[in-house]
């Protein structure tokens, strides 16, 4: 309970001091400094000395002493420095499927003249990326992060620290970068699902293939490699002049993937089944709508309808998402 | 907070081959001086164990097993054990650091092996101190700091750092930590020893010892190194008058004089010196003025101290005896720094106690017949006690006595041997025959060693006594004139005090002649050998034997009386001004960048206009703003747009100085102008 409320509260101050942007560039007040356990090790080592110093009464042991702890000291400016003025930036998100590692890439750069040494950026339990900025002094960088739902995913504040020169001290910051992506349903086809409702087929209208041989469309002049079969004879005897029927095929019909004609009760599963048929459409290059209790997208194809459908699927039911 | 460290963190990933080599190189350059000092199949240890290593690490041979290495461990223990160390010493405690140190590199795998690694190098640097103090020893430490540090930077950023940068990086750092750490070094307190350590057991004792068999002291003028030096705070006296005394030797078996009879350790020494300053004070008569001059002592294990006698006042570390002599506390292990005031003129002891008459008198009860005889045949001659003395100085130079460094071999009866046969001696034979020849006749004498004269350093004004200078003289008690000091060496070999040993010896050619390399030998190199001996003497004085004492003398100085609490205080602001160094130096004060003089005027026009409720939106173009405000505030248009045009006048065309400043004041007038009705 108490640590409950502690975490909270700490999470609060940590969101005032650290309010969300898309850029955020480590200053005095971004950046936390504490010595290591190293430095603690080191300290011992010190204090042994300091021993050997008083009870051999060596001036230069002595000098070695404190030579080693203001080693310890300077290290908390380094550490700091090469933390401080670096700037992080989100450039965009890859979106993924519930269960997946959604991929974000940050840009990581520092003033002109300034080197950066082994900046760690990431998550606790999750992706971490080593940076250096050294002739360069910027670099992108991918972090992934693994997801649970569906939705839009916003990851906890980016912890970025460093230990660099000597492992003394460690300078920590939290980037709370306004990072989201948007993860959809996990694809997961339903075996009996369409068949009682038979949503794929209900074409009422298609698009005619020309030169098909099923359906009567017209007639028109003959052309020489017609086939007589399809010479219409009755025009003929009128007119004397040789016209051919033409037909047509319906060959695809619109496919509306429907969410009210699915027979099943489960949100989630109706969700990843219709997820599931987004792939496949646009795997077998079939163009398809999609109906949602709240929304409708047109039949259409390609990267940009598929996301359009996918995300309408991921933010189905949430609220205060509109994209 | 912090519970991200270790995870997510590659705290505990392998150290990388380049982290390996560094830390390989590390270790042998902390162990290499160490080497010196320790068994020296330490380093062959480090050697396999870093092969060993290297291979594992190309993966042609696999990593050793635990009973592997419980057996290897064994074996260097073991190996230690039989070295002949003394189990609890510093030795021991060192070489088993060292050991560890090696076998270390045997299973170094991941980073905190290489930070235990480091962390033991930084402390085998300091047993390295407690070795050898000497200048070269502290710049290899500083190397050796340079390096470990480079090796800790490596090891955790094997990917960010190449060989120079880290090496580059560990300098600067450890050069920006210098003026923190001279800062503590100067007014960081210091303690006394906790406890009493007798690690010392490993160091040869150097210099005179306790007991003196003629023969002996010619062996020490063989030794060019340093006994200690002098720096004279007044006069300098005359180099005949520069007898450094140190022990006084009463007891003779015949052969050997010692201090007294039997064995003895110094503490016995000292409780049989024990007297108080008043004691002292009272037996003295004190003529003419004082010399005022400070010792720098070398280490010589042992607790004889020399100086000028007698000492009536000091400062440091050590004790002053019932016989005049200044005794160190304790052995001199490390170089010790001591102030003296002496009386030379002083005369001493004009009563003299029974105790000191009987311990001055002491003969063995048989033996040297001849040289009894010879003594009360001249004393029968003699009119007092004061010309007995004379006949028998004046007996070394009659007859065919000659100063030499090559002394024939005496036999049982040595005094009568040396008087009577070979007359050939050093100035050990001539103060212990001299002392015989005395106490036969019931006059008090005693032998007195010490160091004779020194060689005066032009570069760093001040006197360098060697071990070359060891002499040895007497002492005689007369009636009316207390303890005189009488030198029969001066009977033979005036040059010897007038000037020194070499001189002395010119013509055998004896001098230091098994050190074919000192450097003392070559004249031509003195001007060199002088400058780096004042260095080197520098050092020990200001640096070596900076200690509790010196401390407070030098805050004492610096301070006068103040309190603790503003001597806190004042070294708090010198470290806080360093730390703001420090942050000047890396570049984290970064001022920002100026507004120039027309857009300071121009903002305030802003906060002007924003106070009456016309906000300028960021990236406003200042006509545009200008007809705005303009809109908003008809009566003032005329005014309004004067300014702006003078400001973008201003901000647009180049202008030289002076126009500039001109220009700013119409601008300034003109903002004035822009007046709200209150």
């Amino acid at each position: 309970m108490l640590s409950k409320g502690l975490d909270s509260a700490r999470n609060s101050w940590l969101q005032q001091r650290f309010p969300q942007t898309n850029l955020i560039t480590l200053g005095l007040r971004q950046i936390f400094v504490i010595p290591t356990m190293t430095s603690l090790a080191l300290l011992a080592a010190v204090l042994l000395l300091s021993l050997m110093a008083i009870n051999f009464k060596s001036a230069l042991v002595y000098a070695l002493c404190f030579w080693l702890i203001s080693l310890i000291v300077i290290s908390i400016f380094y550490t700091f420095k090469n933390l401080s003025s670096l700037t992080i930036k989100t450039i965009k998100s890859r979106p993924c499927f519930a269960g997946e590692k959604v991929v974000f890439e940050l840009e990581v750069s520092c003033p002109k003249g300034q080197r950066k040494s082994a900046i760690f950026i990431g998550w606790k339990d999750e992706d971490t990326a080593e940076v250096d900025l050294h002739e360069m002094n910027t670099k992108r960088i991918k972090l992934s992060i693994n997801t649970q739902q569906r939705g839009i995913f916003k990851p906890e504040r980016v912890n970025v620290f460093t230990r660099f020169p000597i492992g003394l001290v460690v300078a920590w910051s939290y980037a709370q970068l306004d990072m989201h992506s948007v993860v959809y349903p996990k694809a997961k086809l339903i075996d009996n699902a369409e068949q009682s409702g038979g949503i794929g087929e209900q074409a009422e209208q298609g698009v005619e293939i020309a030169n098909g041989s099923n359906d009567f469309s017209g007639i028109r002049e003959y052309q020489a490699g017609d086939s007589p079969r399809h010479i219409h004879w009755k025009t003929y005897a009128k007119t004397g002049e040789v016209y051919t029927k033409s037909f047509v095929d319906y060959a695809s019909h619109d496919i509306w993937l429907d969410w009210a004609a699915l027979p099943l009760q489960d949100v989630e599963a109706k969700l990843s089944h219709l997820c599931a048929r987004v792939l496949e459409c646009t795997q077998e290059q079939q163009e398809f709508g999609l109906k949602l209790p709240n929304k409708t997208i047109q039949p259409a194809l390609g990267e940009a309808h598929k996301h359009s459908c996918l995300t309408a699927l991921a933010l189905y039911g949430l609220s205060g998402y509109s994209l | 907070m912090i519970d991200f460290f270790n995870s997510g963190y590659p705290q505990n990933k392998q150290i990388t081959y380049a982290g390996m080599l560094w830390l390989l190189a590390a270790q042998l350059v902390i162990m290499l001086p160490l080497s010196f000092y320790l068994p020296i199949w330490l380093i062959p240890i480090l050697m396999i164990s870093a092969g060993w290593r290297i291979r594992v690490m190309q993966g042609h041979i696999s990593q050793p097993g635990k009973l592997a290495k419980t057996i290897i461990s064994a074996l260097g223990i073991g190996a230690l054990m039989l070295s002949g160390i003394t189990p609890v010493s510093l030795d021991m405690m060192a070489s088993l650091l060292m050991l560890g140190f090696a076998y270390k590199a045997l299973e170094m795998e991941q980073r905190r092996d290489g930070m235990v690694v480091i962390l033991t190098g930084y402390m085998l640097i300091g047993v390295l101190f407690l070795y050898s103090q000497s200048i070269l020893t502290a710049l290899y430490g500083v190397f050796s700091m340079v390096i470990l540090t480079a090796t800790m930077i490596a090891i955790q950023h094997p990917k960010s750092t190449t060989i120079l940068s880290s090496f580059k990086l560990s300098a600067v750092m450890l050069f920006l930590c210098l003026p923190f750490m001279l800062t503590l070094f100067v007014f960081a307190p210091r303690f006394s020893p906790l406890w009493h350590f007798s690690f010392s057991s490993n160091q040869a004792k150097t210099g005179i010892s306790d007991s003196m068999t003629p023969g002996d002291i010619a062996n020490l003028s063989q030794s060019d190194e340093l006994a200690f030096r002098v720096t004279f705070k007044g006069e300098r006296p005359a180099q005949r008058d520069l007898y450094w005394r140190g022990l006084v030797l009463n007891h003779f078996d015949g052969e050997t004089w010692t201090q007294i009879a039997g064995d003895t350790d110094s503490d016995q020494i000292r409780t049989l010196l024990k007297t108080n300053k008043f004691a002292i004070e009272k037996r003295l008569t004190q003529v003419g003025k004082p010399i005022d001059y400070d010792i720098v002592f070398e280490q010589s294990a042992q607790p004889w101290l020399f100086t000028l006698t007698p000492v009536i006042k000091m400062k440091g570390e050590a004790i002053l005896g019932n016989d005049y002599r200044v005794m160190a506390k304790k052995d001199v292990n490390e170089p010790i720094l001591l102030e003296f005031s002496s009386y030379l003129q002083a005369q001493r002891d004009i009563n003299l106690s029974f105790e000191q008459r009987i311990s001055a008198l002491q003969l063995p009860e048989i033996g040297n017949g001849k040289s009894q005889a010879l003594a009360n045949e001249i004393m029968a001659r003699s009119s007092s006690n004061l010309d007995y003395v004379n006949r028998v100085l004046n007996r070394y130079r009659q007859e065919e006595f000659y100063y030499t460094l090559r002394p024939p071999i005496l036999g049982d009866e040595a005094v009568d041997d040396f008087l009577l046969e070979t007359k050939r001696g050093f100035c050990a034979h001539y103060a212990s025959s001299f002392v015989f020849m005395m106490r036969a006749v019931g006059i008090p004498a005693r032998v007195i060693v010490g160091y004779q004269g020194g060689e005066w350093n032009d570069k760093g004004n001040y006197l360098a006594v060697h071990q070359f200078d060891a002499h040895s003289w007497t002492e005689v008690w007369l009636k009316n004139k207390g303890w005189i000091r009488v030198d029969p060496t001066t009977m033979v070999a005036p040059d010897r005090i007038e000037k020194n040993l070499e001189t002395a010896m010119s013509n055998e050619g004896s001098f230091l002649e098994k050190q074919f390399l000192s450097s003392v030998k070559y004249s031509w190199l003195d001007g060199i050998r002088k400058t780096v001996d004042s260095g080197q003497y520098a050092w020990r004085k200001f640096v070596l034997s900076y200690d509790k004492e010196a401390q407070s003398n030098f805050i004492k100085q610096v301070f006068g009386n103040t309190s603790t609490l503003t001597i806190a205080l004042v070294v708090g602001i010198i470290l806080v001004s360093i730390i703001l160094l420090w942050f000047v130096a890396l570049g984290l004060v970064r001022r920002k960048p100026k507004e120039a003089p027309v857009h300071r005027i121009y903002r305030r026009f802003c906060q002007n206009m924003a106070k009456h409720g016309l906000e300028r939106k960021p990236s406003q173009p200042a006509v545009e703003f200008a007809q705005l405000a303009s809109d908003t505030f008809p009566e003032m248009s005329s005014k309004i747009e004067a300014f702006t045009q003078q400001y973008t006048q201003m901000c647009y065309i180049p202008s030289g100085d002076a126009e500039e400043k001109t220009g700013l004041l119409a601008l300034k007038k003109l903002l004035k102008e822009i007046r709200f009705p209150v």
